[in-house]
């Protein structure tokens, strides 16, 4: 399993960990023994550099912060254009960027409550993606 | 005694679809008049700098040693650098600290790009891939779309409207018009611009800088050299330089450009200027938005009030601060590599008089404004005559 719409980088540890458990319906983020700080995506080495790190479970509810309907994408993603990427921030404050589905470009609002769901691309590939609450 | 730099020569190259040219002649274009203009020849120039961003758009490697010895510098030293959108502000900032250190005396700077050949979505493509490649390249984020997410943001925070940032791209096309150089030398109406194809909403195709080929060159000098080889050197006074995260969902803000502000504090503080002193300004507009962004990050006008500060036509020549009177990535065009170089090219002319019809006349002191990304790389310097 791959995460992605496209992707090639080489599958480490870390990324196959974060799958499993995004198969599983979780959201895994790192957190850093030594000075606390939180990764979502999580991150295998801290930026104070610090490679002592443990995985938390996010919270999968936030807000939207910002949003952009992708009419024209890069070369590779043209089956799935056009597409809405949102940025939100999750209860703790994490930010993470994905695609937001079940809502229009009209009805999509800065500030709507959003989920963060699992989602099988192909049978081999997962992303996670923010749907509205509700 | 502290030596001043100052830059004696500059050459610019036509942007635009350049079919008739590889990046080795657009170099040669844009380095033979900039070693006229200095009234040298290469065998005067002790090193050279070479900012090209990409290697897949020319198919190319290693394109600093093909320019290099395409232009006859022989067995001088030379590194290529590269900083994204920001290569050639990197390329400035490499060469002056080449004087600084004493390693040289007088630097030539090439920026380059052909990025036309391989057509609009591989280009998108390429471009994406110089973000997050782990987390957020496999969503199909793009350039465009990165700041469409910073408009979507500015929009609702400050009430910025869909009118003030067409009112960038109507700016910059009127003055593309006037800049031989420039990719696009066609004026836009406003109603136009609105109206045109979306992107990545909110951002429409003339919210969007050019995908263009072209080149340009600059030298620089320490004091004594340029005294002695030009009657009209333009000072580097100030220069500052910053970066942030690479994924965008990692910023503490996202209606303003972090590396920006730190940038020109660095840079107005070692020049001894403050915004009010800046006299005409080139500002990294990849996207309208970003334009507006730079008023606020750069001091032009109070955070979130970028889209009044067009609104009211203040960098407009004859307003408040005049910015990208060279039509801007707008309709000048965006090579990547030779972006920078060709603000501080446009900047040099701006300070000696020579921009004709586009000219902020008495500008005594000028500052250049270049991105990397989306504000991974910042890149500010500051001119005077």
């Amino acid at each position: 399993m791959k995460f992605g719409y496209v992707s090639w980088l080489p599958q480490t540890e870390l990324v196959s960990k974060f799958i499993e458990e995004l198969k599983n319906k979780r959201l895994m983020g790192t957190q850093c023994k030594q000075c606390a700080a939180k990764y979502l995506p999580p991150r295998a080495h801290c930026k104070c550099g610090s490679h002592e790190m443990e995985w938390f479970e996010a919270p999968k509810t936030g807000k939207i912060l910002t949003y952009t309907l992708v009419t024209f994408g890069p070369e590779s993603m043209a089956k799935y254009a056009p597409y809405i990427i949102a940025v939100a921030e999750l209860d703790d404050g994490s930010r993470l960027l994905a695609h937001i589905t079940g809502v229009t470009p009209k009805t999509l609002k800065v500030d709507m409550r959003v989920q963060v769901v699992s989602h099988h691309v192909t049978e081999d590939r997962i992303v996670y993606k923010f749907r509205p609450t509700e | 005694m502290t030596q001043k730099i100052g830059v004696i020569g500059i050459g610019h190259a036509k942007f635009g679809k350049r079919k008739d040219a590889t990046i080795r002649e657009l170099a040669h274009e844009a380095v033979k008049p900039a070693l006229e203009d200095a009234g040298i020849t290469t065998t005067d120039i002790d090193a050279a700098v070479i900012g090209v961003a990409g290697d897949e758009f020319a198919a190319q490697g290693s394109s600093g040693a093909l320019i290099h010895d395409y232009i006859g510098m022989k067995n001088k030293p030379m590194f290529r650098v590269e900083a994204a959108c920001a290569t050639g502000s990197a390329g400035i900032r490499a060469a002056w600290s080449l004087i600084k250190a004493g390693l040289a005396e007088t630097v030539l700077v090439v920026g380059a790009e052909t990025m036309t050949q391989v057509g609009s979505p591989k280009a998108t493509e390429l471009m994406a891939k110089a973000g997050d490649t782990r987390w957020e390249y496999p969503f199909g984020i793009t350039f465009p779309g990165f700041y469409a997410l910073m408009a979507t943001a500015h929009m609702h925070e400050y009430g910025t409207t869909r009118e003030q940032l067409s009112m960038v791209s109507v700016k910059n096309h009127k003055y593309g018009v006037l800049n031989p150089y420039a990719h696009l030398q066609r004026e836009v109406s406003l109603e136009e611009a609105v109206k045109s194809l979306t992107i990545c909403h909110p951002l429409n195709l003339y919210d969007c800088c050019l995908i263009s080929d072209g080149a340009a060159a600059v030298i620089l000098a320490n004091e004594e050299k340029a005294k002695k080889l030009c009657d009209t050197p333009v000072w580097i006074t100030g220069l500052g330089s910053a970066s942030d995260t690479m994924m965008i969902s990692e910023r503490q803000t996202l209606t303003s450009l972090t590396a920006t502000r730190l940038a020109a504090e660095k840079a107005y503080r070692m020049a001894r200027v403050s915004p009010d002193d800046i006299d005409v300004a080139v500002v990294h507009d990849c996207f309208t938005i970003a334009e507006i962004m730079a008023y606020e990050d750069l001091g032009f006008c109070k955070k979130g009030e970028g889209g009044k500060f067009i609104e009211e036509g203040q960098s407009y020549i004859g307003g408040e601060r005049p910015v990208n009177m060279d039509g801007g990535l707008k309709a000048k065009g965006h090579p990547l590599g030779a972006t920078g170089v060709s603000m501080t090219v446009e900047i040099t002319r701006q300070l000696r008089g020579e921009a004709n019809k586009r000219q902020v006349s008495g500008a005594e002191i000028g500052l250049s404004h270049n991105v990397g990304e989306t504000g991974q790389y910042c890149f500010v310097h500051i001119y005077a005559r």
